[in-house]
């Protein structure tokens, strides 16, 4: 041990051991117990996101609902299924660095990074068709959003019979989140099952407020972008994971006694998959029996 | 040598395996796109969401105990995957009982 220096990690041990570990197993667990607390600390930063949604939605159900029944649930769901099919490649990208297989390898990490690359793509469809429906919760950033055609005779209506019509006249020059349909609050009011928060949010002096209800929708969209928007970036992240993976198993770092860094890619990877496998019932599905099903 | 310690050569499931949890994931998911369009709130309120929320524990199970290894890790990792969920419901119970027993849930009126 004594002949080289720190410099020198590789001239006596296993190829792949760390000179700061003592053999083979010891470096496996350092490196699993890193990456598991990494991962506990990344459920606790969604979970704060998690805990908004909860309360919020607890707070405005028929809100929420309303913005569910708006996303674009098919999308969404072809996304959950293109996450899913990227998780098994992942998996199969471990088990053959697991058996030093490095020509199929390097095949399962191209396979993995198109399919992420086609989530964000039709993530990027979906945050487009919001931008031009004009539904993107910042005031300002809807000025050139399409406003309803014939809104000023959706204006003279009551909010529950209003829709969110699509068409060409311009209307909405400061920008602001267009929504006109408040449908929802009048069925939770009709068959009386509004929160207490919904009672007093959603109306002004006894009339179900569109403004008001509009407001809560904000909320369900703003949580909607800040929520899809993090994992988003978890999953550019990822993709970059994957370039070095790809370049390093292109240079045959990996054999079947040292894979720890595909193997830790690639618990990021499912852990991203995962946030999704949540994010899609919770802001697609939840509340779209109360359109579907009546 | 200790690489060839028991506890840590495994074959996992093998790619059958892999495939049959990737089945699984794909009834999940498109169980659950159709079961959101039922309404399920006849039966008691609430029921819809706690059907999708089951179907995604369920999913999320199979996926960290098959894909991310956990059913083969050491109790060391079953510790952090139990203690993060654990500090998760702590979050989300000290808000509730917080929010659920406001008496109105806004602050005016």
């Amino acid at each position: 041990m004594a002949e080289h220096g720190h410099s020198d990690k590789f001239v006596y041990h296993e190829p792949g051991l760390q000179h700061q570990f003592s053999d083979m197993m010891q470096q496996e667990q350092s490196v699993s117990i890193g990456m598991w607390a990494f991962l506990a600390q990344e459920i606790m930063f969604f979970g704060g996101l998690f805990t908004a949604y909860l309360v919020f939605r607890s707070k405005y159900p028929m809100a929420f609902a309303a913005g569910s029944n708006r996303l674009d649930a098919f999308l969404g769901g072809t996304n959950t299924l293109v996450l899913i099919v990227s998780s098994l490649t992942m998996a199969l990208t471990v088990y053959f660095a697991q058996k030093g297989n490095r020509h199929l390898q390097i095949i399962f990490i191209l396979l993995t990074m198109l399919f992420g690359a086609a989530f964000l793509g039709i993530k990027a469809v979906e945050y487009h068709n919001k931008y031009v429906e004009g539904i993107v919760p910042v005031a300002g950033w809807n000025a050139r959003a399409k406003a309803p055609a014939g809104a000023e005779r959706e204006e003279a209506k009551p909010c529950w019979q209003a829709e969110n019509l699509e068409g060409d006249n311009y209307v909405n020059p400061k920008g602001e989140f267009i929504w006109a349909d408040c449908s929802l609050a009048k069925l939770a009011q009709d068959e009386n099952f509004l929160t207490t928060a919904e009672k007093a949010g959603y109306f002004s002096n006894g009339q179900l407020d569109g403004d008001k209800f509009r407001d809560k929708v904000r909320i369900f969209f703003f949580l909607y972008f800040v929520m899809t928007g993090l994992h988003a970036l978890h999953m550019i992240v990822g993709l970059v994971l994957m370039t070095w993976l790809l370049w390093t198993a292109f240079r045959g770092y990996y054999n079947a006694d040292y894979y720890m860094p595909v193997e830790m890619s690639g618990l990021y990877w499912h852990f991203v998959d995962i946030v999704w496998i949540f994010l899609f019932p919770l802001l697609y599905l939840l509340g779209r029996h109360f359109v579907h099903a009546h | 040598m200790a690489k060839h310690d028991p506890e840590f050569e495994h074959e996992h499931i093998g790619i059958p395996g892999y495939l049959g949890v990737f089945g699984l994931l794909v009834i999940g998911t498109i169980g659950t796109y159709y079961i959101a369009t039922i309404d399920l709130d006849r039966v008691f309120p609430g029921a819809n969401t706690l059907v999708a929320l089951l179907i995604a524990f369920t999913k999320m199970s199979f996926v960290m105990l098959f894909f991310m290894h956990v059913r083969w890790s050491s109790r060391l990792i079953w510790l952090a995957v139990v203690a993060a969920f654990f500090w998760l419901a702590i979050m989300f119970s000290y808000t509730m009982q917080d929010y659920l027993t406001r008496a109105t849930g806004v602050f005016t009126q």
